[in-house]
């Protein structure tokens, strides 16, 4: 069979690729601007034998997710930026226990309950930092329809292998944006599967390390003893406060994702070989930067853009690299700026780092990039 | 400016008067011409007599920029909906216009139509049928589709009991000589 065209919108794209991954349990509160993504698992799970539960509140319904991971299922939920903001406490202790999950996060105009139904970008440091600790997170930003059905995908295959919350970041625009969506047949779709424990129960340790870092999981009834708790735990799952023990506990999680970076990183590039200016941006904004690119280098303007897919961790590596020769880098994002700090930290003083930022409610169009970077590079 | 070929769409109006599942038809009929396309929509609280509009954006890449950025045509069925869309319309763009619901035409360097969509409808026999034949009109008078493919389109995204109607409205829209007002 081949893959066939869809004209689908992007939060009903996300809840096909979800199930396509192989989620069978989604726990909810609707909220605009995800409320499609609810909508569809509700009508779509039951189908699959799977689990539609609608929760009293956003804190309960990520804590459905992770009961629902241990119990063995791929699990998901969705939200807004105000059911973002009640799901962090749960998000960490899904990242201190290692529960798989993903979280939808379809960001809209904030902070507190903002502008539902306008498009932002203000969650990109909240996805990565908007729990307490240091803690490990994958953030993915789709920036079309095809990579929501994608990137969906893509980040339970993540939280699968990794054991960590993946959070799938992108804005109103993408979330309500019909596109023509190329679907892959049935049964072609790579789906990954948390690693289970086997062979004895005794003396089985839920946290014993392993050497990608990533401790196997119980499954249930196969009578492993589990103990999972968000306290500092050891590998048998009960807290301590030793400080070696503590900080071996701590440093693997973090080091889980480090260490396995070229697995999880994901950066598009476009024209950026030769770029005098360098456009760093992810979701609409980036659609956006793309066509300005196309743009510019009409005009003569040596312009790239570099769209961090994987938007945490952060592409350090490929940010420099893809600005190693611009004189000016321009970060174009629907907040106040937050992107803007990890792009500086990273090019330092090898370049000009300009923001173009826009808290309106409004997507920042093409040709305004395009003339923030002619300005730039006058400037010069 | 970058050589690749991009047309963009809008129908606007007022909530109510199916500007977006207009725009999916066209999407839908598009598709049935292999052409792929990038749908958005005004989405906000109020809808129903406020201002709404949907885009399509036809792109021959289809990572391009999804919103409207000028409008190379456009269908109005109120007011409100010419006159917010007005700063996005490219010199030279098709831009049609109800004769009766938007009573002061919009003047500017693009090509003109006041057209009697909504008194066409309602004699056909429904007012909600407006949309349909302002899509026959775009159609017939900018070439984007074909009729065929938007009568096939128009009956798989409407309940079929109205495919009679919707058919028929198609065809008064691509009728355009007959709607043309008198003089």
């Amino acid at each position: 069979m081949s893959s066939s065209l869809h004209s689908l919108q992007g939060n009903k794209a996300c809840a096909l690729a979800a199930i396509a991954a192989g989620c069978r349990f989604f726990a909810g509160y609707p909220i605009t601007p995800s409320s499609e993504i609810a909508e569809q698992m509700s009508r779509d799970l039951p189908r699959v034998d799977g689990v539609f539960v609608q929760m009293e509140d956003e804190i309960a319904s990520l804590a459905a997710v992770i009961g629902a991971s241990l119990g063995g299922s791929k699990a998901m939920t969705a939200t807004s930026g105000p059911g973002f903001s009640l799901m962090q406490e749960n998000l960490g202790f899904a990242a201190m226990t290692e529960v798989p999950c993903v979280i939808i996060n379809v960001m809209r105009g904030g902070p507190s309950t903002g502008m539902p139904t306008k498009p932002a970008q203000g969650d990109i440091m909240q996805a990565r930092w908007g729990t307490h600790g240091d803690h490990p997170i994958i953030v993915v930003a789709p920036a079309s329809v095809q990579e929501v059905y994608a990137e969906t995908i893509r980040a339970f295959n993540l939280s699968e292998r990794f054991r960590v919350p993946v959070v799938v970041l992108y804005d109103q625009i993408i979330a309500h944006l019909i596109e023509t969506v190329e679907l892959p047949p049935k049964g072609s779709i790579h789906t990954v599967e948390r690693k289970w424990a086997s062979g004895t129960e005794e003396g089985f340790k839920p946290y014993a390390e392993t050497d990608d870092l990533v401790p196997v999981m119980a499954r249930p009834g196969d009578g492993h003893r589990l103990h999972v708790t968000g306290l500092t735990h050891t590998e048998d799952g009960f807290p301590t406060q030793k400080p070696d023990l503590a900080a071996h506990a701590l440093n693997r999680i973090l080091d889980k994702i480090e260490r396995n970076r070229a697995e999880i990183d994901k950066v598009e590039q476009i024209e950026t070989k030769d770029a005098g200016t360098v456009i760093v941006a992810v979701g609409i904004a980036a659609r956006a930067a793309r066509r300005a690119v196309q743009m510019l280098r009409s005009e003569g303007i040596r312009a790239g853009l570099v769209r961090p897919v994987t938007l945490w961790p952060f592409p350090d590596e490929a940010l420099r690299a893809a600005t190693a020769n611009a004189r000016a880098v321009l970060v174009p994002e629907m907040n106040a700026g937050q992107l803007i700090h990890e792009v500086q930290r990273v090019v330092g003083g090898s370049a000009k780092v300009a923001g173009l930022n826009r808290v309106d409610g409004e997507p920042i169009p093409p040709a305004a990039i395009a003339q923030k970077v002619r300005e730039l590079v006058a400037d010069e | 400016m970058t050589g690749m070929e991009r047309t963009e769409i809008r129908l606007a109006g007022s909530g109510g008067q199916g500007l977006i599942l207009g725009m999916q038809i066209l999407f839908r009929a598009l598709g049935l011409e292999g052409k792929r396309a990038a749908q958005s929509q005004s989405y906000e609280p109020t809808s129903r007599g406020g201002y709404c509009y949907s885009d399509l954006i036809l792109a021959s890449d289809p990572s391009d920029y999804p919103l409207v950025t000028g409008l190379d045509m456009i269908a109005a069925l109120s007011q409100v909906g010419i006159d917010r869309s007005l700063p996005f319309i490219k010199p030279g763009a098709l831009v049609i216009v109800d004769e009766r619901l938007v009573e002061t035409p919009p003047t500017g360097p693009f090509k003109l139509h006041v057209l009697p969509l909504s008194q066409r409808a309602a004699a056909i026999g429904s007012p909600r049928i407006a949309n349909i034949i302002a899509l026959g009109a775009l159609a017939r008078l900018s070439g984007v589709c074909g009729k065929d493919s938007l009568e096939t389109a128009v009956c798989l995204e409407t309940p079929p009991k109205f495919a009679e109607l919707n058919i028929a409205a198609v065809r008064a829209g691509f009728a355009i000589e007959r709607l043309a007002p008198a003089g």
